[in-house]
């Protein structure tokens, strides 16, 4: 869970971007990498991956968000490795996790994997003792330039029919579309719900 | 999920202190604690040479993966991962449930030495965060000071 360091005034959250294989996470966090404006010198992008460029172990990016004052508000991103054999490795990258981009491919055929690897994050989150329904989360329908795309509508009924319903993004990663409003609003989520806990009595 | 309590000044001074000793005894070039997650908590000595960021997050998801092998074969003990290499070697060392103790050291330099003087580190860092942790158990953290001026705009892309 986030580290809060009241003598540093550093506050350090942690963000996993979960998803099925080759659906985009990578992706996501190399545009983040390429594209963010730092006040700061930017911190480097760490990816363990195989000589196919497949994430074997996580990507690693850490990220100071610009417009919060009073903390430094440090975010570390990570990815998971996408491939159902490496399901140990998802697990211990979710310890501590505090806020989840699920990324899902919007191409027809990848409806299943998107389906499973959904059930696959809750049933990891419960091995690390955590629970979907504590935990910010943000969808993200990646690929939305692809002629086989499935209406959002049937991605919603898919991936966004629990009691809550989260915010949902379009997105084509590779083009930078979707990509920053994904990760702005899963840091939104994260922050309000630490403010609303700061106002509960201890 | 009980997690990292909350540090103040005279946590961070201890801890900080604590590393200080244990590069000075050890001759280790760097030391950091971290969390488990991979959040740097505090670090000391040659920061310049080494991204405190990121050393912290692979060493401690190193750590992490250690242990899950260690549930797989059953063995209570992996409580040390030790790198050697050529120039420089690595002790990261279990402190409590939730953070541990990573050693950048000179190769040269004994690894038994490191692990006496680290041993003796992470017992004052495991006692100072049990401190931290009774004096605010739980939730209440402060986050007053948190001004978000511009919240549709956290992070923002570089304009083309």
């Amino acid at each position: 869970m986030a580290l809060i360091n009241q003598a540093t005034k550093e506050l350090q959250v942690k963000v996993v971007y979960y998803g099925p294989a080759l659906c985009g996470k990578t992706t996501n966090l190399v545009k983040v990498h390429e594209n963010v404006q730092t006040a700061q010198e930017k911190g480097k992008l760490v990816s363990l991956a195989t000589s196919s460029d497949r994430t074997l172990f996580f990507d690693f990016l850490p990220i100071e968000a610009m417009s919060i004052k009073g903390f430094k508000t440090k975010f570390q991103l990570y990815t998971v490795p996408g491939q159902v054999i490496y399901n140990t490795t998802r697990q211990l990258v979710l310890r501590g996790v505090d806020g989840i981009v699920f990324v899902a491919d919007s191409q027809y055929e990848k409806m299943a994997e998107n389906v499973e690897s959904f059930a696959n994050l809750e049933e990891n989150l419960k091995a690390n003792k955590l629970n979907l329904d504590e935990i910010p989360y943000v969808l993200q329908y990646n690929k939305r330039d692809l002629p086989n795309v499935a209406p959002v509508d049937y991605m919603e009924y898919l991936l966004n029919n629990r009691e809550v319903r989260v915010p949902a993004f379009e997105a084509s990663a590779h083009k930078v579309e979707g990509v920053f409003e994904t990760l702005n609003a899963i840091t939104r989520l994260l922050l309000q719900k630490f403010i609303n806990e700061s106002k509960k009595p201890a | 999920m009980s997690t990292l309590p909350q540090l103040l000044e005279e946590d961070v001074q201890e801890l900080n202190k604590a590393l200080e000793e244990l590069l000075t005894r050890s001759e280790a070039t760097t030391a950091l604690v971290t969390d488990k997650a991979g959040f740097c908590i505090v670090q000391q000595g040659d920061l310049d040479t080494f991204d405190a960021t990121s050393l912290g997050a692979l060493a401690s998801n190193s750590f992490n993966a250690n242990q899950a092998i260690a549930q797989m074969i059953n063995e209570p003990n992996f409580n040390t991962v030790y790198q050697q290499g050529e120039k420089h070697s690595m002790l990261v060392m279990d402190v409590d449930e939730f953070t541990v103790l990573i050693i950048i050291f000179p190769a040269a330099v004994s690894v038994g030495m490191v692990k006496y003087y680290a041993a003796q580190a992470a017992q004052v860092i495991s006692r100072q965060l049990m401190i931290a942790k009774s004096r605010s158990p739980g939730q209440g953290i402060d986050l007053a000071m948190l001004n978000m001026e511009d919240s549709s705009q956290l992070f923002k892309k570089k304009d083309l």
